[in-house]
């Protein structure tokens, strides 16, 4: 009698052991990226970069030269995209790109923006960027790397670029 | 399906052989390599945000600019994890298996026989002509731009430099001995694009390199590799460099044997994979710095 109630006690116990222990192994909870990876490798999925978009290397004219302390060192050039860096003695101090925003929606948040540098609607994203919206379509953007490139360098850096070449590139 | 490039980062090793070797190669480039692991820590890393939405933002465009196969980042991995793959595919199927895994050198010496200098040579020749063509690839320049290459290499840093100082230490000056850059470039010039054919890790990448047909593709490599030998002359010189000072220093990360040296190459060349390591932190790096610039 006294093994029968045991094993009554001890099934029920059992059970719920296994459950807490395969609920705590359980795989671990999907990435917060995985909803993009599933839509961007679907059949059909739209490209990455809007077929009109500019080519890289139009842009890469507008951008500034190297001045004294400071070296400008071409980084990427992919369609729709161009990005240089700024190093200083050698260490990489801020990235400068533009970037075409046609079919990318990157050009929405310019529009409750209450800044402008040159002229152009100016926005800061997060501690380490701002740009600029030039015609209505290439975004210019300075990327701080080092905490000595601050928000004000950043700005300056924006007016450095040929940004009426930029607004006149079609 | 391949692997997500979330996936690929997040499942980077942060110990084990590779990771031993290229810190052994810290005395190098001093500073230079931390193995940054992890897909949101590098984004973090790169771009210094800690808002989340923003680092949603721009993960989300990294994800979508990899999945472009238009991009050219999937071919570039795809050149970094073959070239690997291929050079270190000496041994047996049953060493093949313990590939990852924490083996000693002493261990696995009776398993391996020592590369010829020819099939060194080219593999040397080839993975430099890799780390070009994933350049461009990555980068978005036409796939043979020797000069432009070139023009970066003097402003690699981090994990890139680290993946070229493994190349000059592992792939040259270990095997090839302190004149590896001449000895190479003797070998592949002697060579007929029939040599070059029977070359595994040539064979393996041979899709993705430039030239047209096996004869064109061995003077691109010839010429990619004269036009880079002053880089990797220059590298070894400025940090006098020799095969003793690397083996002393891979000494205290890795179980090995001095007086083996014709074994180690073939060692690193099984069990190191560099390429594919560092290549993953390249391409995740460069994907950020355009996804963070781009949203």
């Amino acid at each position: 009698m006294v093994s029968v109630r045991w094993q009554r006690v001890l099934a029920p116990l059992l059970l719920s052991l296994l459950l807490l222990v395969s609920a705590c192994s359980s795989p671990q909870e999907p990435s917060r990226f995985a909803q993009t990876q599933e839509e961007t490798t679907q059949k059909g999925a739209p490209p990455a970069v809007d077929p009109d978009a500019q080519k890289g290397g139009s842009f890469n004219q507008f951008f500034p030269r190297s001045v004294e302390g400071y070296e400008i060192v071409p980084a990427q050039e992919k369609q729709g995209f161009a990005e240089y860096k700024v190093n200083q003695d050698g260490v990489n101090v801020a990235m400068l790109a533009i970037s075409d925003t046609t079919g990318s929606g990157a050009a929405d948040k310019f529009q409750s923006s209450t800044e402008t540098i040159a002229t152009y609607p100016a926005v800061e994203q997060g501690q380490t960027a701002t740009a600029i919206l030039v015609g209505d379509r290439y975004q210019v953007k300075v990327l701080s790397r080092a905490p000595s490139f601050t928000q004000e360098d950043r700005a300056a850096w924006i007016e450095k670029f040929d940004l009426n070449g930029l607004a006149n590139l079609q | 399906m391949s692997n997500s490039i979330y996936e690929l980062v997040d499942k980077l090793p942060t110990g084990g052989l590779t990771v031993k070797a290229l810190k052994s190669l810290d005395f190098v480039v001093p500073g230079q390599w931390q193995n940054l692991t992890g897909f949101e820590n590098t984004i973090r890393s790169v771009t210094g945000e800690t808002d989340e939405k923003l680092i949603q933002q721009i993960g989300d465009r990294a994800v979508t600019l990899y999945n472009d196969k238009s991009q050219g980042y999937q071919r570039a991995l795809w050149l970094y994890q073959t070239v690997d793959s291929a050079s270190g595919a000496l041994g047996t199927a049953a060493l093949a298996n313990k590939v990852g895994q924490d083996v000693s050198f002493l261990g696995f010496l009776k398993n391996l026989t020592p590369k010829p200098e020819r099939a060194q040579s080219i593999d040397l020749t080839v993975k430099l002509v890799v780390e070009l063509v994933a350049f461009c690839q990555i980068n978005g320049i036409p796939g043979d731009s020797i000069g432009d290459f070139l023009a970066a290499l003097k402003d690699y840093s981090g994990e890139s430099l680290m993946r070229m100082a493994a190349l000059v230490c592992f792939d040259g000056l270990v095997p090839l001995g302190p004149d590896f850059a001449l000895k190479a470039l003797s070998f592949v010039k002697q060579m007929s694009p029939s040599d070059l054919q029977q070359n595994q890790t040539f064979k393996a990448v041979s899709p993705l390199i430039p030239g047209g047909d096996p004869s064109g593709q061995l003077s691109f490599i010839t010429q990619s590799f004269d036009s880079t030998k002053g880089w990797m002359q220059h590298f070894v010189a400025s940090h006098n460099l020799t095969p003793d000072k690397v083996v002393n220093n891979l000494e205290r990360f890795v179980e090995i044997s001095k007086d083996k040296l014709d074994y180690l190459g073939a060692f690193l060349d099984m069990y190191v994979k560099y390429y594919e390591h560092t290549g993953i932190q390249t391409l995740s790096r460069r994907l950020i710095e355009r996804a963070v610039a781009e949203i």
